[in-house]
């Protein structure tokens, strides 16, 4: 009975670990808030916001052509093979399987990284090259799935049916293809799951403008709520589940040459590859740009929801050139893929330290900004800070800066607290309060603290800065990066180191939220724009950056993305709310005492990381 | 029998798979309408044979004649001859009727005369009304039969079966051997048969062939096979039989456990080591005091029609059949006429080790 008990609860909590996650996930798609927390009645918006969603409905149709075409090339080839090795010399056989099966085992994103490494040597990255990437690792799974098949069916009746003087190909057809069939539909199945859910290689393999749901997901999740992607995530699952369902139903045990399953089975594997069929042609006929670039067109890749889409259409329309659009969330990801050569974009926003490193490895064009009117309308003094990264003003173009801060709930904090970062040492805020969780971020305020630069990177200095960063680690609740805003506007801590425009984001949601810039000084951040050498229309390049630098423009992506903008026009045309936000808009007087950060080369970047893990280590 | 020409000819086969030779040397043909069958133990080559001949193998050396012409490199589908394999080969997706209509419907038969034929077949292989069954509703043994029902409806020249009737009982297996022989009869097809049951060998063949380990051990009638067997092998393999070791002292006259006996057999010169085959059958049981030897009943085991008994005599356990009853532990004497023992030469060459029996 004890027993009985035991297992039982054994079994709901093994279920309820597997699947509580997937399950808030589907509670929050039909959530009316916009945030995690709170709960605010049901609601269908989503799903329907979901549909008419651009960017969503493109990636759908991307994921629909690549499964389904995938799928069916990894049967053909993958049954074709299992066929071969069938055939085999027992030795052959095992030989061969252990190889078709060593990319099963492979950690995906290992099988990712090589074949995007083996395709750049060849070609450029696009959808042919995931479309390739998804076949290979699709035919695995095809042939696992037809030879247990194939050797149930035994060579006997193969030959039974020669033997009676049917041809090697009726042979086939009328006796080893009705055996195998079974196999070749749930390899089937299977191959479209594995596209259909595959995140790695896809990421890795996709060129520019290429999205598939899984990438677009990641991208979009990681910058953070947008319940539409809760909906989409939903379906998705269901999907995967139907579709592993139905592979797993699949009968091998339907005998009864003339039972009404059979039928019904064949009918709906024909319709399912005639559907796929349809659906595959129809969408590379619908995106026939794809395969043919015609007409002028760049590619523009920025970090996440971080310009305002209706702008990018403007610019088609007056400009006549094409944008491909492209988002991404991790800067030091993106360096590692650019340096593998695996990046084509025209144009790229990043940064300041990131773009530091590239000049330095020589790997930015210069842009003539002669041929861009609008470009006086940024402010100097802000083109003077980027001096820092771009010491001669030939590479880069500002686009948002900002500063990193504390934010803070007023309710809990006096406004007097939070001048100093001295809060964050002295104990006040004890267990009520989050640590921003990335390297240099973290050890600024320490360093700035000990009265040295945040570029400082005498390890001596760096050593004293862990000290304090350890003693505090005991106090502070987490270290957070994404989560930060979340947090804060749910009120599960008093103060949290964070950037302006996160603040600012988290300021709009509730208002008992604070920010400020400690008077030691931080650090300036300047997000810029700038033309990598693999740019194939410079001044297709330079056109879309002259066009950000328009007043109106600037405007919209502000007001999109609410972050201080270079601008001049848009620093003046706002209210004096806003106007006073430090969160949004650093005074000049803040700047002052900000400083940006250095690009760190590969000592000093390893000497961080082993301070990080050691006050990680430490405070877990 | 009237001399007719040979249908098939196996020349020089050899076949070795992974260096193991499974058929050296083979030579055999089938004369057209002969009954052929391969008899030997198991693994001794006889589905290769078969499979060879069928087109599903290769010989490495050596070639195949049919009707004279040269099929070893002919794909098997363009054979003229049809197979009934050893292990169940049915199409499992097929009701039993497609099946049967599965070679017709190849060769373009109507309509019509596919219906006739599958009716005729499963009234044949005594399964009529089964039509619409599926495969795997049907036994072992009904699956065997439809196995033949298909192979004969397309009327092959020469049908080749591996072991057909090896899933069926007594009764239902001297049935389908009687169809068999008079399917050779009305429809004048070649067989070529493969059983390791020497019974059925014996009731059914025109010609029985001996295998042991890919080697011919002897090729003859079911009587000469039965009466004459060459060596101890075929000996021992057709029935039970005291194989005693023994020395030819001169024409005529053997010497065996140690006692002398009169023969037949002339011609193996003088004091020769020879192999003596005497059948069980043709030993026989007397007092002690009037036999050759004496010895002791040691096992009694009751037969149906006779009894199979073990005699110790002079060291060695002789086997007995006798429809006399002779409890364990009697006294009794052992007689055997001359006509009834069998001398053989001892194999010598290495060639003829194959011989000596397995296991
Ligand atoms: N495809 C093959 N690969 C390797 N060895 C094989 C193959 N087919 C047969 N053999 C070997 O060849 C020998 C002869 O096999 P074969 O099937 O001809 O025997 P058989 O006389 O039909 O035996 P049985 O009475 O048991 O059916 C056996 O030792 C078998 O293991
Ligand atoms: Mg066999």
């Amino acid at each position: 009975m004890v027993k009985k008990c035991a297992s039982r609860l054994y079994m709901a909590l093994i279920f309820a670990f597997l699947y509580l996650p997937i399950v808030v996930l589907i509670i929050l798609s039909f959530n009316r808030s916009n945030t995690r927390v709170n709960w605010k009645g049901f609601t269908l918006d989503w799903y329907v916001r979901c549909f008419q969603n651009e960017n969503i409905m493109s990636a759908f149709a991307t994921t629909l052509e690549i499964t389904f075409i995938a799928a069916i090339l990894a049967t053909i080839i993958g049954t074709l093979a299992a066929l071969g090795i069938s055939a085999m010399k027992k030795r052959g056989k095992t030989i061969f399987l252990g190889a078709t099966n060593i990319p099963l085992l492979n950690a995906d994103i290992v099988t990712g990284i090589s074949m995007m490494l083996l395709f750049v040597r060849f070609t450029h990255l696009g959808f042919v090259t995931v479309l390739i990437a998804h076949v290979t690792f699709n035919i695995p799974y095809v042939i696992l799935n037809i030879l247990p098949k194939l050797k149930q069916a035994n060579r006997c009746t193969y030959e039974a049916a020669l033997d009676l003087g049917a041809s090697p190909l009726y042979a086939f057809y009328k006796v080893t293809w009705p055996e195998i069939r079974p196999g070749v539909f749930s390899g089937f199945l299977m191959a479209v799951t594995m596209s259909l859910d595959d995140f790695s290689i896809t990421y890795f393999t996709k060129g520019a403008g290429i999205n598939t749901l899984s990438t677009m997901l990641y991208t979009e999740l990681r910058k953070g709520i947008k319940p539409e992607l809760y909906a989409l995530s939903t379906i998705l699952f269901f999907t995967v589940l139907l579709l592993l369902i139905a592979a797993n139903l699949n009968p091998d045990k339907i005998t009864a040459p003339v039972s009404k399953r059979t039928v019904y089975l064949k009918r709906a594997a024909c319709t399912a590859i005639l559907a796929s069929l349809v659906l595959g042609s129809l969408a590379i006929f619908a995106d026939g740009s794809r395969f043919s670039s015609d007409g002028p067109s760049i590619t523009v890749l920025n970090y996440g929801k971080y310009l305002d889409e209706d702008a990018l259409r403007e610019f088609e329309e007056e400009s006549g050139i094409k944008v491909n659009y492209e988002e991404y969330e991790d800067p030091e990801e993106m360096y590692t893929k650019y340096k593998a050569g695996s990046i084509d974009y025209d144009v790229i926003c990043t940064s300041d330290y990131i773009i530091e490193k590239l000049i330095q490895e020589d790997e930015v064009l210069e842009i003539s900004y002669d041929d861009m009117p609008n470009y006086q309308n940024l402010n100097p003094d802000i083109i003077d800070m980027t001096a820092s990264f771009d010491p001669k003003h030939r590479y880069t173009v500002p686009y948002f800066y900002g500063t990193l801060g504390i934010l803070y709930n007023t309710e809990l904090v006096r406004p007097e607290d939070v001048e100093s970062w001295d809060c964050l040492w002295n104990g006040s805020y004890a267990d009520d309060m989050i640590m921003i969780g990335s390297v240099r971020d973290a050890f600024a305020p320490a360093l700035i603290t000990l009265g040295y630069s945040l570029n400082d990177t005498d390890e001596t200095h760096l050593r004293e800065a862990l000290d304090i960063l350890k003693a505090q680690s005991a106090q502070v609740s987490a270290y957070y990066v994404d989560e930060t805003c979340d947090e804060m506007i749910a009120e599960n801590a008093a103060i949290a180191v964070c950037y302006s425009g996160e603040a600012g984001e988290a300021m709009a949601e509730n208002d008992h939220l604070a920010y400020s810039v400690p008077k030691e000084g931080s650090n300036l951040w300047i997000d810029s724009w700038f033309i990598p050498k693999t740019c194939q229309n410079q001044e297709g390049a330079q056109k879309f950056l002259d066009f950000l630098c328009r007043d109106d423009i600037s405007m919209a992506n502000f007001e999109y993305v609410y972050y201080a903008s270079p601008n001049l026009s848009v620093a003046e045309n706002q209210d004096a709310e806003l106007k006073e936000n430090e969160a949004v808009n650093p005074s000049e007087e803040v700047l002052r005492r900000c400083e940006v950060y250095r690009a760190l080369n590969d000592e000093k970047t390893v000497l961080y990381n082993s301070l990080w893990q050691e006050l990680i280590g430490h405070s877990s | 029998m009237t001399m007719k020409k040979n249908l098939i000819d196996f020349i020089d086969i050899s076949k070795s798979y992974d260096g193991n030779l499974v058929l050296d040397e083979f030579n055999l043909y089938v004369r057209e309408n002969e009954f052929v069958t391969l008899l030997g133990p198991s693994g001794c080559g006889k589905t290769t044979t078969l499979r060879l001949l069928g087109g599903f193998e290769t010989p490495d050396t050596g070639k195949i004649l049919f009707d004279s012409v040269d099929i070893t490199n002919l794909p098997a589908n363009e054979r003229k001859l049809n197979t009934v394999f050893q292990k169940y080969s049915l199409f499992p997706h097929m009701s039993i009727a497609e099946n049967i209509a599965f070679g017709l419907k190849i060769s373009k038969k109507s309509k019509q005369y596919i219906e006739d034929k599958i009716k005729y077949a499963l009234k044949l292989v005594n399964l009529d009304g089964f039509e619409h069954r599926s495969v795997d509703s049907l036994s072992g043994g009904q699956q065997q039969r439809i196995a033949i029902a298909r192979a004969i409806v397309n009327e092959p020249k020469v049908l080749l079966l591996d072991e057909p009737l090896g899933a069926l009982d007594l009764k239902l297996r001297q049935n389908m051997q009687y169809e068999l022989m008079r399917l050779k009869e009305e429809l004048g097809i070649t067989f070529l048969y493969v059983t390791h049951d020497q019974e059925e060998a014996l009731t059914m063949s025109d010609t029985i062939v001996v295998m042991n380990q890919g080697y011919i051990q002897q090729i003859g009638t079911p009587e000469m096979i039965y009466n004459e067997p060459e060596n101890a092998f075929v000996a021992d393999f057709i029935g039970h039989s005291n194989i005693i070791d023994g020395t030819m002292i001169e024409d005529k006259l053997v010497e065996i456990l140690g006692v002398k006996m009169a023969c037949v057999d002339e011609g193996f010169g003088k004091m020769t080591p020879v192999d003596v085959v005497i059948r069980p059958e043709d030993v026989e049981l007397v007092k002690p005091e009037d036999g050759y030897l004496t010895g002791e009943v040691t096992s009694l085991i009751f037969k149906g029609v006779h009894y199979e008994l073990d005699v110790m005599a002079n060291g060695y356990e002789w086997l007995v059949h006798t429809t006399q009853y002779v409890p364990v532990g009697t006294q009794v004497g052992i007689r055997v006429i001359p006509f009834n023992i069998q001398i053989m030469h001892k194999p010598e060459s290495s060639d003829e080790k194959a011989v000596e029996i397995d296991e």
